[in-house]
């Protein structure tokens, strides 16, 4: 890294985890790519991601990435197809998922080309496990499809990708948070400004405005390609899998750019969770002969799955196991034994003590150490933890961003998305294991890759007509400086809005009177005794989430619904606009991004309950207790919610195979 | 997380505190794409990594200057349970008492390697560590002095108190702040003979690395060493491609054999514990760091990389494998159970049998 920051690129990348390092990747090793850097035009990429890229959250995968290899047992793509298609219970894209079956072993092969470390069979190929959901000859059994290594898929593969982003000298700005998506309409182009319901095309994306955490700068950063790659939103819950990172940036970009959310209602939840940590414990410790239980010791799946039981889909698991504790028996985590009974018993105790130490290391250990229970001895408390959007910003098989208006895809120029805040509709109403890191790899490639296309086509384009760009180097001229007039303006305005927020933190301090003695500094207000300014982000999140978790995880009804969106309105919002940071110190001032976070999440948590009240059905991850049954006659439809509370409807794209019960 | 209210008893969790002063002109580049102060301007490590493709700004290395601001120690006391975690106890801080205090965090169970600090004195990780495992009674009025005594001992870079600095982070004069809040108990009350009271958990940034915030170190020169080295696979470099749905290329082979010798070092999470921990690296010598060798380690024993002389050459500098000097701290509290020092030995073995 040795120069600052400029003012433009030719391509600004949101995100640094699996998805985003793909298309980093996707961009640079493309024929495209490289022919245009041996003539000298290198194209200027940047990677801006809020974490250094090493502690994305694709590092706690644990478990696979699915392709049809066949390195154990003869595989099929036609079958990981139609298992993808099933498990989302046919809310699936079937061009997208037929796209993600057959480039499948592609990307696991180009990955560990890479340098993932995967597990090894005896002839030294990639291993593969059964995963739940993945079969042979349609549905008939199961199969070995998951490429794995050991129980540290994503960290090897986050590692891969960003070495391979190293040994190609990629630029990242880390731990910048960006603030704005910034779009304009082009001008001989309907004048509708898109804020609404123009959504007539002809939107452009123009650069992004990022927050340097380390400094408390605001940077305007110009570009005419810019993906989103910014994860998932497991933040909005109370209990999550997901790191404290996960608050859905992304999605809340392009809501507050005036773009849509894609089935934002479909969140999986992950049926054992420890207990209130939302870590989680994999599905191999009921595999291995764990028995859920309720507060009497029934071992309850019986009664809901006679046939598989403690092994059924991951929904149908969490739903019986919320059911339970609607019907008042569930049990409290015994680390909070006066907090609420909204835990079952996950009881291990059966299973062999020697063979449960080889067999499940990680579940062990965790269950030791975050619980500080002994699992061959103690019933281990449980609760389904939110683990992955199925929805998010809408795309195209190429990665490139669209509005849904007029019963049409209307292509955002030059905004592209990849990973868990896109929604490519591949998952559907439930997500199978092994396709997230697919998804990610996989689309984010292929959106790098329609960006180098467009690379080229700029540059082909500026051949022709030299003057109409400046070369990298020159002074930016009228042309150039007119087209990024709006980033500038966005970045100023953001930049405004800090040095208020700051302010208002700095004459907060001065009201403040710390006795600071010895080291002749003056400490920070801890808090102040005489104002009611006991308000923080970090409240707010943890009262949202209670919100979120209490209306919509797992399953909801009208009123639940109705609860949580009158409780964002009536209160949190409010609330939210009026946070402002403790400190006033610009540098490292975490409440600043929180107070962002906040933000964002609740712009999300309103598509997503607005998308939730208007599905009135049951499917996949999806289940409202007021309308039980799947309704293929009403929604075989994908949900399209913007900021604004409206939510219209897509058709599923139905290509070979047509909706079939989801049973196993 | 649960809520932390209402348990059974408390712990008194004291930072070492800091905030940089606002910039002044000059002082300090406002982008990661610039320099970050270098630790010791005299290290011929220093100098070299200006030139390096992944080093600093080609031009001359820059005084050695560290960042002025306020340093301060905070007590904060909590009421816990006793099976949390480090992190929790922070993350309840930052909720109900002080939303300011600064640290890193992300996943929560040790898997992003973000929130290494020093818990006592020790290089760990915020998350892995458990309340009872550090909290101890205070032994004397000084408390703060006392822990500090047993805290890992500086050997070098003697300069590091210097007059920029406003008040040492080691002093024992530190200012006693009591969070504005019901649970906080005074600095005054002596904890330790309250029966209820678990003690004290000392916190101070990650050692051996410039503090940016209160417990935020700056780990850019730690990257920046890994990154020098060439931290990736050097293979043929071919990628498969897809073509009438089926695939053209297969992946390396290896056999289970082969992996095993390099798969635990590829579990590296990067979070400087070993770096920390270590006195020659902590101590301000000039030295590429645990780390950085750990990756190297890592893909020499890959039996798909075709670079292992290239890079055992590399590594044979004076600010290489040659500053190792087996101490071993770096394998005490690797959390992904590596064995640093071992591998550091194996290093050393390897580069001199060339």
């Amino acid at each position: 890294m040795d120069s600052e920051c400029e003012e433009t690129y030719d391509a600004v990348i949101i995100g640094a985890g699996a998805a985003g390092l793909s298309a980093a990747l996707g961009i640079v090793r493309s024929e495209r790519f490289r022919q245009l850097k041996a003539q000298g035009h290198t194209p200027r990429l940047l990677v801006v991601s809020k974490l250094q890229p090493l502690r994305s959250h694709t590092g706690s995968a644990e478990g696979g990435i699915a392709a049809s290899l066949g390195n154990l047992e003869h595989d099929d793509w036609h079958w990981h197809y139609y298992d993808t298609v099933k498990g989302g219970d046919w809310l699936v894209d079937q061009d997208a998922a037929r796209i993600l079956a057959q480039y499948a072993p592609q990307t696991v092969v180009n990955l560990e080309r890479s340098g993932v470390a995967f597990s090894r069979t005896a002839d030294g190929h990639i291993a593969q496990r059964r995963f739940g959901g993945h079969t042979a000859d349609y549905g008939k059994a199961p199969v070995r499809r998951a490429a794995y290594a050991a129980d540290r898929i994503g960290h090897q593969i986050l590692y891969a990708l960003w070495q391979q982003c190293v040994a190609e000298g990629v630029r990242f700005a880390e731990e910048w948070y960006v603030t704005d998506l910034v779009l304009d309409t082009e001008p001989n182009a309907s004048q509708t400004d898109g804020t609404t319901d123009g959504t007539q095309g002809e939107r452009r994306a123009r650069g992004i405005v990022a927050f340097d955490t380390h400094t408390g700068k605001t940077h305007a950063i110009g570009a005419r390609n810019v993906l989103v790659a910014t994860g998932g939103a497991g933040r909005l819950f109370h209990t999550t899998s997901n790191s404290y990172d996960l608050t859905g940036d992304g999605m809340a970009l392009a809501l507050r750019a005036g773009l849509q959310l894609e089935d934002s209602e479909f969140v999986q939840f992950h049926p054992t969770g420890l207990a209130h940590t939302g870590i989680l414990l994999s599905e191999a410790s009921r595999g291995d002969g764990g028995v859920l239980r309720n507060a009497q010791g029934e071992a309850f799946m019986q009664r809901y799955a006679p046939e598989h039981k403690d092994l059924a889909a991951r929904d149908v698991v969490s739903r019986s196991i919320m059911a339970e504790v609607d019907a008042g028996r569930g049990v409290a985590d015994p680390k909070d034994p006066d907090g609420p009974k909204d835990c079952v018993w996950l009881d291990m105790t059966g299973i062999d003590k020697t063979h449960m130490e080889e067999a499940l290391p990680q579940v062990v250990e965790t269950i030791r150490d975050y619980a500080g229970l002994e699992p061959s001895e103690d019933w281990v408390p449980v609760k389904p933890t939110a683990h992955y959007t199925m929805g998010g910003i809408p795309i195209t098989t190429d990665g490139e961003v669209y509005q849904w208006s007029d019963g049409a895809r209307w292509i955002v120029d030059g905004l592209f998305a990849a990973g868990e805040c896109s929604c490519v509709g591949v998952h559907g109403a439930n997500r199978l294991g092994g396709n997230s890191l697919l998804d990610a790899c996989l689309f984010g490639t292929r959106a790098g890759e329609a960006i180098a296309r467009r690379l080229g086509e700029t540059a082909e384009m500026e051949a022709e007509s030299p003057q109409q760009t400046p070369q990298n180097g020159d002074e930016p001229g009228a042309d150039f400086a007119k087209e990024y007039a709006c980033v500038r303006q966005a970045a100023k305005k953001r930049a405004k809005s800090v040095t208020a927020l700051l302010a208002d933190a700095a004459s907060a301090e001065t009201t403040d009177t710390t006795t600071g003695t010895d080291t002749g500094a003056t400490p920070e207000p801890a808090a102040d005794a005489g104002q009611p300014r006991d308000d923080n982000p970090y409240q707010l999140l943890a009262e949202l989430g209670t919100t979120m978790e209490r209306a919509v995880a797992v399953r909801c009804d009208a009123t639940s619904i109705d609860k949580a969106i009158k409780e964002i309105e009536l209160n949190l919002t409010d609330r939210a606009a009026a946070l402002r940071p403790h400190s006033d110190s610009p540098a490292f001032n975490q409440e600043l991004t929180a107070i962002w976070e906040v933000g964002n999440l609740l712009q999300l948590a309103k598509a997503m309950l607005r998308a939730s009240q208007e599905r009135h059905e049951s499917r996949g991850s999806f289940a409202r207790t007021d309308f039980p049954e799947r309704d293929d006659g009403c929604f075989l439809l994908h949900s399209m919610a913007d900021a604004h509370g409206g939510v219209s409807w897509q058709p599923v794209r139905i290509v070979d195979m047509p909706p079939q019960a989801r049973g196993y | 997380m649960g809520d932390l209210g209402g348990g059974a008893t408390a712990v008194t969790i004291r930072v070492h505190r800091f905030t940089a002063r606002p910039e002044r002109a000059g002082r300090r580049s406002s982008s990661p794409f610039a320099s970050k102060a270098s630790r010791a301007s005299s290290s011929p490590f220093a100098s070299r990594r200006s030139s390096s493709p992944f080093g600093d700004s080609p031009s001359a290395p820059k005084p050695r200057r560290r960042t002025r601001g306020k340093r301060w120690t905070q007590d904060y006391t909590i009421a816990v349970h006793g099976g949390e975690t480090v992190l929790d106890c922070l993350l309840s801080i930052k909720r109900t008492l002080d939303p300011t205090l600064a640290f890193r965090y992300s996943c929560g169970h040790g898997i992003c390697g973000s929130d290494a600090v020093a818990i006592n004195g020790t290089p760990t990780l915020l998350c892995t560590a458990k309340v009872t495992q550090y909290a101890k009674p205070e032994r004397s009025a000084h408390g703060a002095a006392s822990s500090a005594d047993e805290r890992f001992r500086r050997t070098g870079s003697p300069s590091d108190g210097d007059a920029d600095t406003d008040t040492n982070i080691n002093t024992d004069n530190a200012s006693n702040e009591t969070a504005g809040d019901t649970s906080a108990t005074p600095q005054a009350a002596p904890h330790t003979n309250h029966p209820s009271h678990l003690g004290v958990i000392e916190l101070a940034p990650l050692p051996g690395f410039p503090v940016l915030r209160d417990l935020i170190a700056d780990i850019d020169q730690m990257m920046a060493q890994i990154k020098r080295l060439a931290p990736y696979l050097k293979a043929d470099g071919k990628l498969a491609r897809t073509a009438d749905g089926k695939i053209d290329m297969f992946e390396y082979l290896q056999s289970p054999e082969q992996l095993k010798r390099y798969e635990l070092l590829s579990n590296c999470i990067s979070c400087g514990v070993c770096e920390g921990s270590c006195p020659v690296y902590a101590g301000g010598e000039a030295f590429v760091g645990p780390a950085a060798l750990i990756a190297q380690a890592r893909f020499i024993n890959d039996s798909r990389d075709q670079a292992a002389d290239e890079r055992l050459k590399a590594i044979a500098t004076q600010d290489g494998i040659t500053a190792c000097q087996s101490v071993r701290a770096c394998s005490r509290q690797c959390p992904r159970g590596i064995d640093v020092g071992e591998e550091m030995w194996q290093l050393t073995t390897k580069v001199n049998g060339d």
